[in-house]
């Protein structure tokens, strides 16, 4: 994966001191992302596959953790249905600070194949998404590149949150 | 004017129907004499109003005032120990009635019997429970789907739909994106009503391209560079969903046509 | 940044503050070990269980009333979401469905290759199962080797069709795709694989197990006509000693062909339940292999030839006329059954799944009724439950096999 290695020595000059804390802390976070398990429907099984015996989740520094308290990525896999909507947001809210969303499948992209009365068109409708992951249901490789992109977004970012600007739908 | 929509059944419509086409119906066979049909029908008596076998399976068609007495005769004294499974069609557009059914099975003779019934609009009807306790889901489920009232279910109470929905999804007359209690029904919830705005209506148009947003959508024929700002200084053009591209024919390249010539 | 909205902390619909001491407990839509979204509110006495209910619904997609606006091709694919572990075995419950109301018969080829599929999904998924309940349980490694195994039978379904989890594998009159070459050979290696692994792996690990068996015996008991007056059906009837399996009493496919044992348990709790998923599975590469046989020498036609409800094979439809404008008038306006209705049941792994089709002789089906199952095993819940401790909830949930796809369709 040479594409996605960091140089951590070098800093491209100025101010030296806190940039090297931006790429320490980001480091640290990118490297232990610990997912919340909100494996909703058919996705649900290729997370679990892609943290299973062949594609192994482990090697990035994922633990899946059950409590939104403890963990730092929200991916949610599978349909989203209205019912479930309240739920999904009082977990998002639980989740405490730096916390990011991968949003796997077509269902929660976008509502996928389910155009019916029941089903979320899209979970950022409730909860704003920083990585999409098409297909139905997607590869445990795919959810693995979106992983890694996400590690590449978190160490692109400051490590001071409140400076971030998301311009995604960061809903306020 | 505008096309003719029925209101009582908003389902969708092939766009094609032939004016002189009559659908064949499915084979209907006599009960057999000796059988284990036959057996039952017997039992019966005067409960079943109509009874046939269709595909291998006996249909009966009861008055849902007995549904509780020809089910207890069905299970004690022939047999028909598990219910397979109970719902109800939505004839109301047609007949304004609904036609509800129990599918029944016999483990020891390997046969099934479906009993069948119609009930009005606004009718209730007995639950079953007491006999086979898989009805305590069913008739929920019948119930959130189609409004029909259960007596005597000890726990009816919607079942796959939120407790708060109004509506019964599965009637003809409720349209398959939801109405608009249902489009707005999660935004409400969870933001209240002031947040619409905020976040818009759902986009259930499958095949929606957003124009001015040269990020996520590519636009053939007007490339501009990535993420640019074009909401003013657009030329006027129509999209055009299929793209009639010219090719540019050059007598020396393409080698193919002059051979078919 | 909190964002403030309108959820207030408790839940309306649940009273926890009570007079007779109980405790309440939500055992919530997520939780790692409700195999999808089940709440289930459970009354507690100390550990034990006084009262249960389930509470689904929080994956209804509302699949039937897809159906009542799609043509019967195009709904196939949405079937596969339905019980998406074995997805093959729904797509082929549909396509018998509707094969039997057409009254057309698939092709020699299409049925060995279907029932090929067929077993493969009802390893594929009692393989889930294992990995699933021994994870829950506490067994964690044997999730590993489950999946392990499951991997290379995925690979095979992907080799056939190209996906590895909603499969579409089965249309409705036949197969679309041929076996790719050495399919056959890898399809045996598998199987002797699994076998291996069954006895050797899963086998060795839990069946001896002394804590296996603690956790496992005695509970979750349930007595033979509970189990059919609850409508439990596949194993949670037969660990009840009844001897009831659609692919023997009801034979479809080929399987009144094939020489099989079907697995029973008198134990009726999950220990004897466990046993015989292990048993079944064998009992499965058992048909597999008397299934590679006996692809040679079948005719080449896969999908049944019945041109007034399906599409010629594409090699006609590029060549000749007739059967190209066939086929446009299929696709666009989807083919026109007979008025009738028919439910015809088949054996998935989870139990009887069924589909109740009503037509009106139009496109699009007038009614689909999907019979699930998983739907009436979450109903047994609130019987099976009370008694039982915490921990065994877990357990509970996990014999039962329930997949939220089905149950709420």
């Amino acid at each position: 994966m040479a594409q996605h290695q960091v140089n951590y020595a070098s800093s491209a000059g100025l101010p030296i001191a806190l940039t090297s804390v931006d790429k320490l802390v980001n480091w640290g976070r990118s490297n232990s992302l610990w997912p919340l398990t909100y494996g909703l429907a058919c996705c649900a099984i290729e997370m679990m596959a892609s943290g299973a015996s062949r594609y192994d989740f482990d090697r990035m520094g994922t633990i899946f953790r059950a409590s939104p308290r403890q963990a730092d990525v929200m991916i949610l896999a599978g349909t989203l249905s209205k019912k479930h909507s309240e739920f999904a947001r009082r977990l998002y809210d639980q989740m405490t600070e730096p916390k990011w969303v991968i949003s796997m499948g077509s269902c929660a992209n976008t509502g996928g194949m389910f155009n019916t009365y029941a089903t979320v068109q899209g979970v950022d409708r409730i909860i704003p998404v920083d990585i999409y992951l098409p297909g139905c249901a997607p590869r445990p490789e795919t959810l693995q590149y979106a992983m890694m992109m996400l590690q590449k977004k978190i160490r692109r970012e400051s490590a001071n949150m409140n400076n971030n600007t998301k311009n995604s739908l960061r809903l306020v | 004017m505008r096309k003719y929509t029925p209101k009582d059944n908003v389902q969708g419509k092939s766009y094609y129907t032939d004016r002189y086409w009559v659908a064949p119906r499915i084979p209907r066979s006599k009960v057999e004499e000796g059988t284990h049909f036959e057996v039952v029908v017997d039992a019966l008596g005067e409960l079943s109003k109509e009874s046939y076998v269709e595909i291998g399976q006996l249909i009966i068609h009861i008055d849902p005032k007995t549904n509780l007495e020809t089910l207890t005769i069905l299970k004690e004294t022939c047999g028909y120990t598990q219910c397979s499974e109970q719902s109800a069609v939505d004839y109301l557009a047609k007949d304004g009635e609904f036609e509800l059914f129990y599918q029944l099975l016999n483990i020891t003779e390997a046969l099934r019997v479906r009993v069948v019934c119609r009930i009005k609009d606004g009718e209730a009807i007995e639950s079953v429970n007491s006999l086979y306790k898989s009805a305590l889901f069913a008739e929920r489920e019948v119930f959130d789907m189609f409004g029909i009232k259960i007596n005597n279910h000890p726990f009816l109470k919607r079942i796959l739909m939120p407790d708060d929905w109004e509506g019964h999804p599965l009637l003809k007359t409720y349209p398959m994106i939801g109405d608009e209690f249902a489009s707005w029904y999660e935004v409400d919830k969870i933001f209240g009503k002031e947040y619409r705005d905020v976040i818009g209506p759902e986009n259930r148009d499958q095949s929606r391209i957003e124009r001015y947003d040269t990020k996520r959508f590519s636009r053939v024929g007007y490339e501009v560079p990535f993420n640019a700002d074009i909401s003013e200084g657009e030329k006027e053009n129509p999209i055009e969903y299929s793209e009639t591209v010219l090719v540019n024919y050059n007598k020396n390249s393409s080698k193919q046509l002059d051979e078919r010539r | 940044m909190q964002q403030t909205n309108k959820l207030t902390p408790f839940f309306e619909n649940l009273n926890f503050e009570r007079d007779d001491n109980v405790m309440v407990i939500n055992f919530g839509p997520q939780h790692p070990s409700a195999h999808g979204q089940l709440r289930l509110i459970l009354e507690l006495n100390g550990e034990q269980v006084v009262k249960a209910t389930p509470d689904i619904g929080y994956l209804h997609r509302g699949i039937e009333k897809m159906a009542e606006n799609m043509t019967y091709n195009e709904f196939l694919p949405t079937t596969d979401r339905l019980d998406y572990i074995a997805s093959t075995s729904n797509n082929y419950a549909y396509a018998l469905a509707v094969e039997k109301l057409l009254d057309i018969e698939a092709p020699r080829r299409a049925q060995v290759i279907r029932t090929m599929l067929l077993e493969l999904n009802r390893i594929i998924s009692h393989l889930f199962f294992v990995a699933t309940h021994a994870l829950d349980v506490g067994a964690m490694s044997v999730f590993l080797y489950a999946f392990r195994e499951r991997e290379y039978a995925m690979d095979l379904m992907e080799d056939y069709c190209g996906a590895r989890l909603t499969h579409s594998a089965v249309r409705i009159g036949g197969v679309p795709l041929d076996l790719p070459d050495n399919w056959l050979t890898n399809l045996a290696i598998f199987c002797d694989k699994l076998d291996h692994e069954v006895v050797h792996t899963y086998g060795a690990l839990l069946n001896e197990n002394r804590i296996w068996k603690m956790r496992l015996e005695d509970v979750g008991v349930i007595s033979a006509e509970d189990a059919l007056s609850w409508g439990c059906t596949g194993p949670m009837l037969r660990g009840s000693n009844v001897n009831w399996d659609i692919r023997k009493e009801e034979p479809y496919e080929l399987y009144s062909e094939l020489d099989f044992d079907i697995p029973t348990s008198d134990r009726c709790d999950s220990y004897g339940r466990f046993m015989m998923y292990m048993e079944e599975m064998k009992q499965s590469t058992r048909i597999l292999r008397q299934l590679i046989p006996m692809y040679k020498g079948t005719n080449p036609q896969l999908m049944a030839h019945a041109p007034q409800y399906i599409s010629a094979p594409k090699e006609e439809i590029m060549t000749q006329n007739y059967a190209l404008m066939q086929h446009f008038v299929l696709v666009t306006q989807g083919m026109r059954p007979p008025k009738g209705e028919v439910y015809v049941p088949t054996e998935s792994p989870k139990g009887e799944l069924g589909f109740y089709i009503k037509s009106e002789g139009e496109p699009y089906a007038y009614r689909l009724k999907c019979r699930a199952p998983s739907f009436f095993h979450t109903g047994l819940l609130q019987k099976l439950l009370i008694g039982t401790y915490l921990a065994d909830v877990v357990t509970i949930i996990g014999t039962t096999n329930i997949v939220f796809g089905e149950v709420d369709r």
